[in-house]
């Protein structure tokens, strides 16, 4: 089974390990393929619609290219949007939650904020209908970086026993079932080839099998491929003036080939999961659709 | 300016930037900065690397001073005129102490503990960790036993997490309106479902169908729990602040080159400025040189020319292999350097330094006195 045949791919690690983009490149694929995808981003700062060369989506689903869809999970919206489903009455919604106690209620429950947004992100998977059907083929998660990645998946099995009741904790364990799900869904990690993002990914990848997530890839992000042999290096590095500037740069090079092997090695003994290399990308005017096709490319044989 | 010389006199220096630019690396630079001219220095970190902390004999928690090891100093070939101390910081336990320190009795701490509002509180609330960190620091520093505490902050998301963290830490425990709301049962000292039967309980009511009763009955008890601790708490926030605004205080804003952490950088620059506290000094970590500084040419036919004349093989296409090295690197360097501009403009009269792209990890202190010799006045 492919990992794009899942309901729900969530893409997690730790701030600056290329999430978005992996995210985004994901979508592409998948919507390349004829699957109605949407990408729901719960960070601070959307980005994937930028990476199509679009106007930020904002908190209402919006078309990026046929097929391809991207929503911002915010806690407010997501907080009315699935408050006005259970309680039905907007005027029964204003009193209860727009008011300084339900304020300071959200505030105290931080939780509560990560379970409606979770909550959304899991309705678009699983019970979004549309003339009979379930409205989206796929639905990739971009999940907040780790230690927090990681609070927000497990914010249904933290609060199942504190709300036992009641229809927040009857759709809790129907996130958790989906979350179990192997059939229905994948979580991933990103890293990169360096000390903290690779020990962090290691940590996550234990506490993601530990809570019984079901075990997507790892994808190593920012990868150097080596190029030169030190036979090589050495040579061009003592070959004069002339070849000053070409000796730092394959120097420079191969420094961070040389990190990248190691990491890699470290993150294939530690981490069960099947690995996929992304290479380092220099683009000069930033990313964008040819800096996706190029990582869609790459990990083609995990799609 | 360098950067030493714009932190000198200051006993309090906070690390701030987003996650993932190296303030671990740089707060202890700067510690060690301030241990080689003398002063007694301490790192409080909140999570460092394993191989730095390891090589620095950090223990893996518990909130104690270490001192390193002068040993350890003599084998970098540093001699340092004063003591460079460092400590791991376990926010969840200096919650727990700061709670047991200003709980009126024993018994009120050990109910706010167990409490599973204050749990989520001092462990997920956006603010709590870094609200708890400057707690630390104004400890430390009131302690007088350092003359300089550098602080690494939680790798934040947000500035404003970080600027406000007081605020809404003091705004959840001080929330007038649910105390108004709850305002019988806190006198009753108890609360039961029968609230949501009256009248007045409409919110409540409405409230409890999405969460169910149980979890506002957690709100109302640890609300009780904490009565009569919040003017403590709010005096001891309001030294906090006055400390880190002092002169006495300076904010190091740390970043890397990347265009998304630049702009979290200066959205924490104004940020800081609205707050009334001016930068003391950036530093962008792990920038990327022009190798073509170096010079020597940069395009296929010459670079074959010069292989010749050194004698080397242009093997298996080496001369090509060189040329899109060299080029791949120039535009990495062209884009950090269009970044560092921007930043620069945009912070005008704050000193900036530059720290490049080293080759290895840093993970000793010569590798951190290296970097103090881009910051100031290690050595390189």
């Amino acid at each position: 089974m492919s990992l794009l045949d899942r309901r729900l791919v969530v893409v997690t690690g730790k701030g600056g390990t290329g999430k978005s983009t992996l995210s985004a490149a994901l979508a592409l694929t998948a919507a390349r393929q004829g699957k109605k995808t949407l990408v729901c981003e719960v960070v601070a700062r959307e980005r994937v619609s930028e990476l199509f060369g679009r106007p930020p989506s904002g908190t209402k689903i919006r078309e990026l290219m046929p097929n391809l869809y991207s929503v911002h999970v915010r806690p407010r919206e997501a907080m009315k949007e699935y408050a006005l489903m259970t309680i039905k009455y907007e005027t029964l919604y204003k009193i209860a939650f727009e008011n300084a106690a339900a304020r300071y209620f959200l505030a105290a429950a931080p939780s509560l904020a990560e379970i409606v947004m979770l909550g959304k992100v899991w309705w678009h998977a699983a019970h979004d209908m549309e003339r009979g059907k379930l409205r989206w083929d796929l639905v990739i998660l971009d999940a907040p970086a780790t230690g927090h990645g990681l609070t927000f998946l497990t914010v249904p099995e933290a609060f199942v026993g504190l709300v036992s009741e009641g229809p927040l904790a009857r759709d809790m364990r129907g996130m958790q079932s989906l979350l179990a799900d192997p059939a229905r869904c994948s979580v991933c990690i990103a890293t990169l080839p360096e000390e903290m993002p690779a020990n962090e990914a290691i940590e996550l990848d234990k506490a993601l099998r530990k809570h019984g997530f079901p075990s997507g890839p790892l994808f190593l992000n920012g990868y150097f491929e080596s190029r030169f042999s030190p036979a090589e290096v050495s040579a061009v590095t003592r070959g004069g003036p002339l070849l000053a500037s070409s000796g730092e740069a394959a120097d420079n090079h191969e420094s961070r080939a040389v990190l990248s092997a190691f990491y890699e090695k470290v993150l294939r003994e530690a981490v069960p999961r099947e690995l996929f290399k992304v290479p380092f990308l220099f683009e000069r005017s930033g990313f964008g659709l040819g800096s996706l096709e190029k990582i869609a490319l790459a990990i083609g044989a995990a799609t | 300016m360098k950067i030493t010389e714009a932190l000198r006199g200051r006993q309090v220096i906070c690390c701030v930037g987003s996650g993932g630019v190296g303030k671990t690396t740089t707060a202890a630079a700067l510690a060690l900065q301030a241990a080689m001219d003398g002063k007694r220095a301490l790192v409080l970190t909140i999570d460092p690397a394993r191989r730095l902390a390891n090589s620095l004999g950090l223990k893996e928690l518990g909130n104690e001073e270490t001192r390193i090891d002068p040993a350890m100093f003599a084998a970098a070939g540093l001699q340092p005129r004063g003591e460079m101390w460092a400590m791991m910081l376990d926010l969840k336990h200096s919650w727990d102490e700061l709670v047991r320190e200003q709980s009126k009795s024993a018994e009120q701490a050990e109910r706010i503990l167990a409490n599973h509002i204050y749990q989520s509180l001092s462990t997920a609330m956006a603010g709590s960790l870094e609200y708890i960190a400057m707690e630390k620091v104004y400890e430390v520093h009131a302690s007088g036993r350092f003359d300089v505490v550098v602080l690494d902050t939680p790798p934040t998301s947000n500035a404003l997490d970080f600027l406000h963290a007081a605020d809404r830490v003091l705004d959840v425990l001080d929330n007038n309106a649910f105390r108004i709301l709850l305002g019988p049962m806190m006198k009753a000292g108890k609360f039961g479902l029968r609230l949501l039967a009256a009248p007045s309980g409409l919110v409540l009511r409405t409230l409890a169908r999405f969460t169910g009763a149980a979890f506002l009955k957690d709100v109302a008890d640890f609300m009780l729990a904490f009565d009569g601790m919040y003017d403590g708490f709010k005096l001891r926030a309001g030294k906090v602040r006055d400390l880190l605004k002092s002169q006495k205080a300076a904010f190091v804003l740390v970043t890397s080159p990347n265009p998304l952490t630049i702009q979290e950088a200066l959205f924490f620059y104004r940020a800081l400025a609205d707050d009334g506290i001016k930068t003391a000094a950036v530093v962008v970590n792990r920038v990327q040189r022009d190798p073509r500084r170096q010079g020597g040419p940069d395009n296929i036919p010459a670079l074959r020319e010069a292989l010749a004349l050194a004698q080397i093989k242009d093997d298996a296409g080496l001369a090509e292999r060189l040329c899109q090295t060299l080029s791949e690197q120039s535009t990495l360097a062209d884009l950090d350097r269009r970044e560092v501009e921007r930043l620069q403009r945009s912070l005008a009269g704050v000193p900036l330094c530059q720290v490049p792209r080293l080759r290895k990890d840093v993970h000793d202190l010569a590798g951190l006195w290296q970097i103090d010799g881009f910051l100031g006045s290690g050595g390189e």
